[in-house]
């Protein structure tokens, strides 16, 4: 066998199989672009999910929002409402829609109008009205929008006329705008749903979507991939790629090295250590941007042990957040004080953060006369953007609670059945994270930590304090941002005495990709978009 | 009966005897029996002679390559994965692991495939036709698809491995002896016994037991391999042992994450597998070869 | 010889029927709702609910419960996969084609390299020869396949940078499944790029064939060889040999088709192991094959997946051995022999 692999330089193999082909290696490949994604999507509408890897697969592909955000200036800018405009008490946000968008053209679905009011006013409708026929068509319910508490901010939604939509709100929300240029808050086809509903099928709403994106779904295989192809009646104009494939590779090293055979061009979410080898790589090419996310270990605080709050704060002493660093995430993040990242405007770096001190910890522990503490903790076997290894971070606690004489099981399942059993079964503690929708600093406390969390179960920690609560009413509610960062640093101060979670890291969003994809973006936050993306005509790999 | 010796005579060597002489004119054989002594006395063993615990990290020295790279530690012979932990222990630990499990599963097979294999064997007509066919369905189903079935009733765990191994491998077992024991009854040899008026339970095991022995050994030795390879399967593909358990096979599936960056954390643990399923494969072949002639 | 084909196929459904009790008795200890485990429609409605109760009989007794199991699954009706909410079925049928395209040219790689190999160790009476093919098929059959596909990718694929390591095809090339083989899929397809997808799909298929191929192969060269040792020592050959036939002409014409005959009774004793290491060597390289979807079933607790996955998979071996068998049966002389003997 080892002679056999001497004996066999690239051409001697070619020459064996392409006796076909004129020049081999020089596979002409159709015109298009293949990423390689961690996982599957749990369906095709972001508005019933909170996983990245879905708002991925959807978002920026398949649909477009109202308003967008601008990565450069961190502003709010038209996407299918040209422009728009606030009354003065903040409470009406009346949009003017843009005309001749059209939705996808498809085998199943032949659009006999273009987007109008109507659009609007059922893709807002499903997630608020209770009545409305959608409304329960969603298992997993809404569960962004009902952690930022959309039902109740919500009074009415009126459509002017066909170019105008008038959202009436029951308070001032600062944040509302930023919410409304999130991933979650696409625009669905009226008329479409319609047909769903005639024929009888309306889950397939979320299964086979309709949208305005710039790329409308081909196929989806399980576990395997996901293909489209561009919308050829694009709102904003014609897209370079013709072809855009999801190669659903959960491992990290296969998307690794799928990227150095050329099997993908671009990549997601590579573990720290990988970096290393990039650089062997010249036609590879690392894109990293501090993100907008924090990776946490969310605490059960409704559930004994852990609603004991010196054994939260024991814990919260216990770990090396340092070690965690080196070892899962190399040098791409930053220790995380609070739950808000360095690149937040209302970041302050003089948090009282809860300090490694394993001796101290173990003093908790002996004072709330805890003994022989077992706790399970369950840690996702995927690498998200916030945790690249969480299953490592998992093993790093383990042995840091082993020091202070607790005992740790880790629990991980699958990543779909992860999220589900996440919010149907009892856990003590889950390592988890956030990655931000929007720049806004709201978005890191409302939907994981507020009330209102709690009913959606985005709220891990189980964890409801009026205080809280208060303060972040009181954020929203004014525009100056000297003030709102005030009332966010003191929630931050509440988190860090009641401890519902322990913040671990700031990762960098860091995408590789080949040398001939030019012009792709980082976003700091939200999902990845491809409509901008231009490629050179691949050549010369297999 | 006290054997006594009135004429200087040849001695002849019990079968036992000659099987070993066999066996121990074969280098490979031989070399491979050190290969098993080697590993029984580590599985024995391992945790006093390990420099480090299984799980013992040191945050100072990850992903340390092994002591004969340049880069490596002569303290860390084997290198550290990226926990920082001790591979070489690590490899120390899984031995009980990987290879004793595989001998408590064979063991367990073995007993129970004995008893009803040899109850089997010496049964004749339907219900030993029924119990053929039961057999023939279980052996159609391949371990690692029991090993699934198995961890979807009762969830991954290396206590499962037992279960999903264990099942796989005594039909097997009944199997082998169903037939040696069958083969035998056959014989003219047993109708003598018989005929002097031996019962059932005698005749197995005082004259068909010394004849199956040769087939069964051979059927252990495959066996034992073959329960290493299904156990580190299991763990490679998370079914089995889970992280941070030094299972082989588990072990591969964690440096599977380094695999481009440190790719001694997977092969370390692969070649620890290798070298004893390939000791375990050349006692079973040199007893093959051994016995094979005495039985013609 | 008709009174044993039917004996064949007698115990091929005696054996299905034991291998369907195993799977309704583990179907009903799994840790989830009943209906949900053999239906696979999450949160089903009053309705669907009376459905499946009444198409698996879920009210009668265990018996009348098996035997609806039995006659639902035989029909085709597999249940929804948990995961994706389609029909097991359909996914069946995309995912069988590969693992046989896999498997199939694994066997043949094993065939036409063992055989030859196993010859020439036979006939070899170099004792280097003889030792290193016994070395080689030695420690082939010891390599754990695991370890084996993923040293072989790191090589091949990432340091050298030849052969692609996982998937079946780059996926820029859509290709319409007819056959589900993917490379005579790639031929038979009208698309302008159907040479160069022929020759992408079949760099995918080497790694994983070449690492598949290595158990066969080893067992074939081995049992080759024992095979032709003991057949070399037959009279006829000698009478052969005397009658001054060409070496060549006897191995090919007499000695071979006597020696195939226990490669093929081994090759039907191999399937079982083969089948785990194809699901190995899918999941490694990503091949979207049976193995693979098995796998990723589990992971995701997808239990009506589980159920079709070890069903077909088993089925397929009962099926295949069986079938070798009758062959091995219908060939061989010697047990021809035994078998009227005994009747």
């Amino acid at each position: 066998m080892t002679l056999f692999w001497k004996l066999t330089p690239k051409t001697l193999l070619c020459a064996a199989v392409g006796m076909l082909v004129s020049a081999c290696g020089q596979a002409t490949l159709p015109p298009g672009l293949v990423y390689c994604s961690e996982g599957n999507p749990e369906s095709f509408n972001p508005q019933v999910v909170t996983s990245g890897t879905t708002i991925d697969a959807t978002s920026h592909q398949l649909y477009s929002r109202l308003v967008n955000y601008d990565v450069e200036k961190g502003d709010i800018t038209p996407g299918l409402a040209t422009d728009w405009y606030i009354s003065n008490d903040g409470l009406n946000y009346t949009f003017n829609l843009r005309h001749n968008v059209q939705f996808h053209h498809t085998d199943f679905f032949k659009p006999q109008r273009a987007f109008n009011a109507d659009d609007v006013l059922f893709s807002f409708e499903r997630i608020i009205n209770k009545q409305h026929p959608y409304h329960f068509v969603s298992r997993t319910g809404y569960p962004f929008f009902q952690s930022i508490g959309f039902e109740s901010l919500i009074s009415s939604i009126e459509k002017v006329n066909e170019y105008q939509i008038v959202f009436k709100l029951n308070r001032k929300d600062a944040s509302f705008l930023s919410n409304l240029a999130t991933d979650f808050a696409i625009i669905l086809s009226r008329e479409y749903a319609d047909q769903l509903l005639i024929e009888g099928e309306p889950e397939k709403i979320d299964l086979q979507p309709i949208g305005t994106g710039p790329f409308q779904l081909n196929q989806y295989v399980k576990n395997e991939f996901i293909r489209y192809t561009k919308n050829p009646q694009y709102w904003l104009g014609d897209i370079d790629i013709e072809h855009l494939v999801f190669d659903i590779t959960p491992k990290s090293t296969s998307r690794l090295a799928k990227l150095i055979t050329g099997d993908c061009s671009v990549s997601a979410l590579p573990k720290a250590g990988e970096l290393a080898i990039i650089d062997q790589h010249s036609h590879i090419k690392v894109d990293a941007k501090p993100g907008l996310n924090v990776a946490f270990w969310a605490l059960n605080t409704q559930k004994p042990p852990l609603n004991n709050i010196s054994v939260r704060r024991a814990l919260a002493h216990a770990i090396d957040k340092q070690n965690i660093l080196d070892v899962v995430y190399n040098d791409i993040a930053v220790e995380a004080t609070g739950i808000l990242p360095p690149t937040s405007w209302a970041y302050s770096n003089n948090l009282p953060a809860n300090n490694y001190d394993p001796a101290k910890a173990k003093n908790l522990l002996d004072k709330a006369g805890v003994k022989d503490l077992v706790i399970n903790l369950w840690a996702m076997p995927v690498a998200r953007i916030y945790n690249p290894n969480a299953l490592k971070t998992a093993e790093l606690i383990q042995a840091d609670l082993a020091n202070v004489g607790v005992k740790v099981n880790i629990i991980t399942y699958d990543w779909s059945i992860f999220t589900q059993k996440l919010v149907s079964e009892d856990y003590d503690s889950v390592l988890i994270g956030w990655n931000a929708d929007n720049s806004d600093p709201d978005n890191f406390f409302t939907p994981l930590l507020s009330c209102s969390a709690l009913e959606s179960n985005n709220n891990r920690s189980k964890w409801c304090q009026k205080d809280f609560d208060h303060l972040l009413t009181l954020a929203q509610n004014t525009t100056n941002r000297a003030d709102r960062k005030s009332y966010y640093q003191a929630a931050e101060a509440i988190l860090s005495d009641q401890v519902p979670l322990i913040p671990i890291a700031h990762a960098e969003k860091v995408l590789l990709k080949r040398n001939n994809i030019t012009s792709m973006q980082v976003r700091p936050y939200g999902g990845i978009a491809f409509a901008k993306i231009k490629h050179n005509a691949q050549q010369g790999n297999q | 009966m006290p054997q006594i010796k009135i004429y200087k005579q040849d001695y002849i060597s019990t079968p036992a005897g000659r099987v070993w002489k066999a066996f121990s004119h074969n280098p490979f054989a031989l070399v491979g029996l050190w290969g098993v002594g080697f590993l029984l006395v580590l599985a024995l063993l391992a945790p006093f002679i390990a420099p480090y615990g299984a799980n013992e990290q040191n945050q100072q020295v990850l992903l340390l390559p092994p002591s004969w790279d340049p880069a490596g530690h002569v303290e860390y012979f084997l290198g550290t994965d990226d926990l920082g932990r001790d591979i070489f222990s690590r490899i120390l630990h899984g031995v009980q692991m990987t290879f004793g499990m595989s001998l408590v599963i064979v063991s367990c097979a073995l007993f129970f495939g004995f008893i009803i294999g040899a109850i089997s064997g010496m049964m004749r007509g339907l219900k030993s036709s029924i119990l053929g066919h039961l057999l023939d369905a279980l052996l159609s189903i391949p371990s690692l698809l029991m090993a699934i079935l198995v961890v979807a009733v009762i969830g991954p765990g290396l206590s499962n491995v037992f279960w999903a191994v264990g099942i796989a491998m005594v039909p097997q077992f009944i199997r082998t002896i169903h037939q040696a024991v069958h083969d035998e009854l056959q014989k003219e040899y047993v109708t003598a016994a018989r005929l002097d008026g031996a019962n059932d339970l005698q005749i197995l095991l005082y004259v068909i037991m010394p004849n199956v022995w040769e087939v069964l050994i051979i059927q252990v030795t495959m066996a034992i391999s073959a329960a290493i390879l299904d156990i580190a399967a299991l763990g490679f593909l998370n079914l089995g042992a889970q992280a941070p358990s030094p299972e082989w096979g588990a072990m591969v599936a964690q440096g599977l994450d380094n695999l481009l960056l440190a790719p001694w954390t997977v092969t370390i643990p692969g070649v620890a597998i290798l070298f004893s399923v390939l000791a375990v494969n050349l006692v079973g072949d040199g007893l093959r070869s051994a016995i094979a002639p005495i039985r013609k | 010889m008709w009174r044993y084909f039917f004996r064949r196929v007698n115990l091929f459904f005696a054996t299905t029927l034991v291998m369907m009790a195993v799977l309704f008795y583990a179907t009903h200890q799994f840790p989830v709702d009943e209906s949900y485990a053999l239906s696979g429609i999450s949160n089903p409605s009053a309705e669907q609910l009376e459905h499946i109760s009444d198409e698996f009989k879920l009210n009668s007794n265990s018996v009348v419960q098996f035997l609806a199991y039995v006659e639902q699954r035989f029909s085709g009706n597999m249940g929804m996969s948990i995961n994706s909410q389609q029909p097991v079925f359909e996914e069946l049928k995309t995912v069988l084609p590969a693992s046989f395209e896999l498997s199939l040219v694994a066997g043949l790689i094993a065939l036409f390299l063992g055989v030859p190999i196993g010859v020439i160790a036979a006939l070899s009476s170099n004792k280097f020869v003889q030792w290193s093919i016994l070395g080689l098929t030695l420690t082939g059959y010891s390599i754990p396949v695991f370890w084996l596909g993923l040293t072989l990718s790191l090589w091949f694929g990432v340091n050298l940078g030849w052969l692609p390591i996982s998937g079946q095809i780059n996926l820029l090339y859509q290709i319409k499944p007819i056959t589900g083989f993917m490379l005579i899929d790639t031929l038979l397809s009208d698309s302008s790029y159907r040479i160069p997808a022929f020759v992408d799909a079949l760099m995918h298929l080497i790694l994983p064939a070449i690492t598949l191929a290595v158990l066969p192969f080893t067992l074939i060269v081995r049992i080759t060889r024992q095979a032709m040792l003991q057949v070399m020592n037959q009279t006829y050959i000698r009478a052969a040999e005397a009658r001054g036939l060409h070496t060549f002409t006897i191995i090919i014409k007499h000695a071979l088709p006597n020696a195939m005959i226990p490669v093929l009774k081994s090759i039907g004793i191999m399937l079982g192991t083969f089948a785990c290491y194809g699901i190995i060597v899918e999941v490694i390289f990503s091949w979207p094959g049976v193995g693979s979807w098995l796998v990723s079933g589990i992971y995701q607790r997808d239990y009506t997946v589980i159920q079709a996955g070890i069903l077909s998979v088993s089925l397929l071996i009962i099926f295949l051995s069986i079938l070798i068998e009758f062959i091995h049966t219908a060939i061989n002389p010697m047990s021809k022999k035994e078998l009227y003997a005994t009747n």
